[in-house]
């Protein structure tokens, strides 16, 4: 039998015992990105809802207006205005990002969990599955459903990327479960009875929420990065407003060569700052978690 | 030279079950979709066609050639044993031009922009990030670059091609605004068509290297960091060897390494990013040939396209793992 000591069983790390808001709220990087990306929903939408109904109409406005008094960010060829499209499609765009990271973070973990922790023949298939979808490209396939499907909305395209986007979490999940496993605190866990699925979840987990939480933001970069890939091939949901179908419909409309620049300018800034808040928060969640960072700055 | 057998074992059974899910996932995928919708093509085209009398026995031959009226399994060999020689089928669209030599024709493209972009910035970014990271807080302009990659690698490529085309091609007209090369010429072994393919190809190629230069520059930032506190490199300055030889010959690479698995494992990405690049310059490659495909409605040529880069990322994962172990000797030493 080993002996487990004592203070290892009982250390906690630094993060859980000044409590991980507090440690959070003191990295710069994370608030300000956070700052950023709440500023964009929140103004998307309370923007939404003080649009009138008739505004929305194609030809609510004078057409290819560039920003000015009769629409704050232009009009465009069919006479929408682009403030209130995008008011639509930032919502939109992070719905997709929401569930689509929800989905491919908790699959994920949960296969990385169980190949991990159990090893053995699970472990040697599930890590093959993994490798096979990382080294595919996903896009690929996901121009492939997205085709078949013909005509999307929002939550299919969400449920979609969600589905395909488990391999990354999966596989950093697991060599985490992998060196987890034979601490001595689940040692403990195992001597003192506990079952597989229950130390999976009540010892294995609590221990990659930080890292989880920085793996769900690369999700969801990656899902609206997706979501504005797949549109602008033409494969968005036509029906709905999304980052990526405002881009869409002013490329086919010919904004850049009729120099309607605020009309794709728009949607391009947004997934621009969109993306860097994001990854701001991402760093700093990192720096949270892995204190080495944390110096360097 | 005793490479683990084990480990190219592993590799290899990836390699080829990468190849079968993807096989499989294309000829099952579409079948599972409810509602029939190659029939639902056939049916939009035969309409559109305006139900002359060609367009029914071109949907009866389709029916034919697919073997849709086969069972499934029986579908699945015959489509393998169609694809092993090489046969992808007809294009919709365009009907007697068969998959293959629409593909043949947008390869080159292809792997011409995204194989020179990709060697390009791989190389340069892991270059500039390395010397970066090792001059440390000593040069403040160079540290000048981080928040500039930091911003290239979270744009998306296809974000920073349309900002390229409209201030390079329609603000200050220096570069073409879309295709490959004029219109109007054809594809020729000269000087002046090279040079007309290279003034069409610097946006595109400009937006890829850029932004994938970003991470290259990043991540080798960071590796060299951290390798600059290992023991190894105290040593090595201990022992007083010149700075620039430490950085060479041992700091640079073992970074290496750790950076040949990234560009493996984000070739994917690289693929997806640089299709949809395509699409915004009009480059006749893949990806101008899958958005054509998508607005035909031409399911032949999307699943011909999508098989064929699925398969290629495979076998160039495949390379690159079979060429770690040249620069990796642990993994030659041991591995389980």
């Amino acid at each position: 039998m080993v002996a487990v000591p004592v203070e290892e069983i009982t250390q906690t790390p630094v993060a859980q015992r000044r409590g991980v808001l507090s440690v959070l709220l003191s990295n710069r990087k994370f608030v300000i990105g956070m700052v950023v990306f709440i500023a964009l929903g929140a103004t998307a939408i309370i923007g939404n809802l003080t649009v009138d109904p008739s505004e929305r109409r194609t030809g609510a406005f004078p057409a290819r207006q560039p920003p000015g008094s009769v629409a704050i960010l232009g009009t465009t060829t069919l006479g929408q205005s682009v403030a209130i499209q995008w008011a639509q499609a930032v919502p939109n765009s992070m719905q997709v990002g929401l569930i689509a990271a929800t989905l491919g973070t908790t699959l994920g973990a949960l296969i990385g969990l169980v190949s991990g922790y159990f090893g053995g023949t699970i472990d040697a298939a599930l890590r093959v599955l993994i490798d096979v979808f990382l080294s595919v490209p996903s896009l690929l396939f996901l121009i492939l459903i997205a085709a078949l499907l013909q005509g999307v909305s929002v939550l299919t395209m969400a449920l979609i990327i969600g589905l395909f986007a488990w391999a990354w979490p999966a596989r950093a999940v697991r060599s985490q479960a992998l060196s987890l496993k034979e601490r001595p605190f689940v040692r403990v866990a195992r001597l003192s009875g506990m079952g597989g699925g229950e130390i999976v979840i009540r010892e294995l987990l609590p221990h990659m929420l930080t890292w989880l939480g920085a793996n769900f933001l690369n999700a969801f970069i990656a899902a609206i990065l997706a979501e504005s890939g797949l549109s602008i091939l033409g494969l968005g949901p036509q029906q709905e407003m999304t980052l990526g179908m405002m881009i869409y419909w002013a490329l086919s409309f010919g904004a850049i060569f009729q120099n309607l620049w605020w009309w794709w300018l728009t949607p391009v800034v947004t997934l621009i700052v969109l993306f860097l808040a994001l990854y701001l928060v991402h760093l700093g969640l990192d720096e949270v978690g892995n204190p080495r960072l944390r110096s360097r700055g | 030279m005793s490479v683990s057998w084990s480990y190219l074992a592993e590799r290899f059974v990836i390699f080829v079950a990468t190849i079968f899910i993807s096989v499989t996932a294309v000829f099952f995928v579409p079948r599972l979709v409810p509602g029939d919708p190659l029939g639902a093509v056939l049916a939009t085209m035969s309409t559109a066609a305006g139900g002359g009398s060609g367009s029914e026995e071109l949907v009866a031959e389709y029916r034919r050639r697919f073997g849709l009226d086969e069972s499934l399994f029986q579908q699945y060999l015959s489509y393998i044993r169609e694809l092993l020689r090489g046969n992808l089928g007809y294009s919709i669209a365009i009907f007697p031009t068969r998959v293959s030599t629409l593909l043949a024709d947008a390869i080159p493209w292809t792997v011409g922009l995204l194989g020179i972009t990709t060697v390009i910035s791989w190389l340069l970014g892991s270059l500039l990030g390395a010397i970066v990271g090792w001059s440390g807080g000593r040069a403040r302009f160079l540290q000048a670059l981080v928040p500039v990659a930091l911003i290239l690698y979270t744009t998306p490529y296809y974000i920073l091609a349309i900002i390229l085309v409209y201030g390079l091609a329609f603000r200050w007209p220096i570069f073409p605004l879309s295709g490959a090369y004029s219109p109007g010429r054809s594809p020729e072994w000269s000087l002046s068509f090279a040079g007309d393919v290279i003034k069409h190809g610097a946006l595109p190629a400009l937006s890829i290297v850029l932004i994938s230069l970003g991470w290259w520059f990043l991540s080798m930032r960071s590796l060299i960091i951290s390798e600059q506190g290992q023991d190894y490199i105290l040593w090595a300055e201990a022992k007083g060897l010149p700075r620039r030889r430490i950085f060479w010959a041992y700091a640079f690479r073992n970074a290496l390494l750790p950076q040949t698995t990234g560009l493996a494992l984000s070739l994917g990405h690289i693929v997806g990013g640089a299709l949809i690049t395509e699409v915004i310059f009009a480059y006749p490659g893949l990806g101008y040939l899958i958005y054509n495909a998508i607005k035909g409605l031409d399911f032949p040529v999307i699943q011909g396209t999508i098989l064929l880069l699925a398969c290629s990322v495979a076998l160039v994962n495949f390379i690159l793992d079979l060429a770690y172990p040249l620069i990796d000797p642990r993994i030659r030493a041991s591995r389980t």
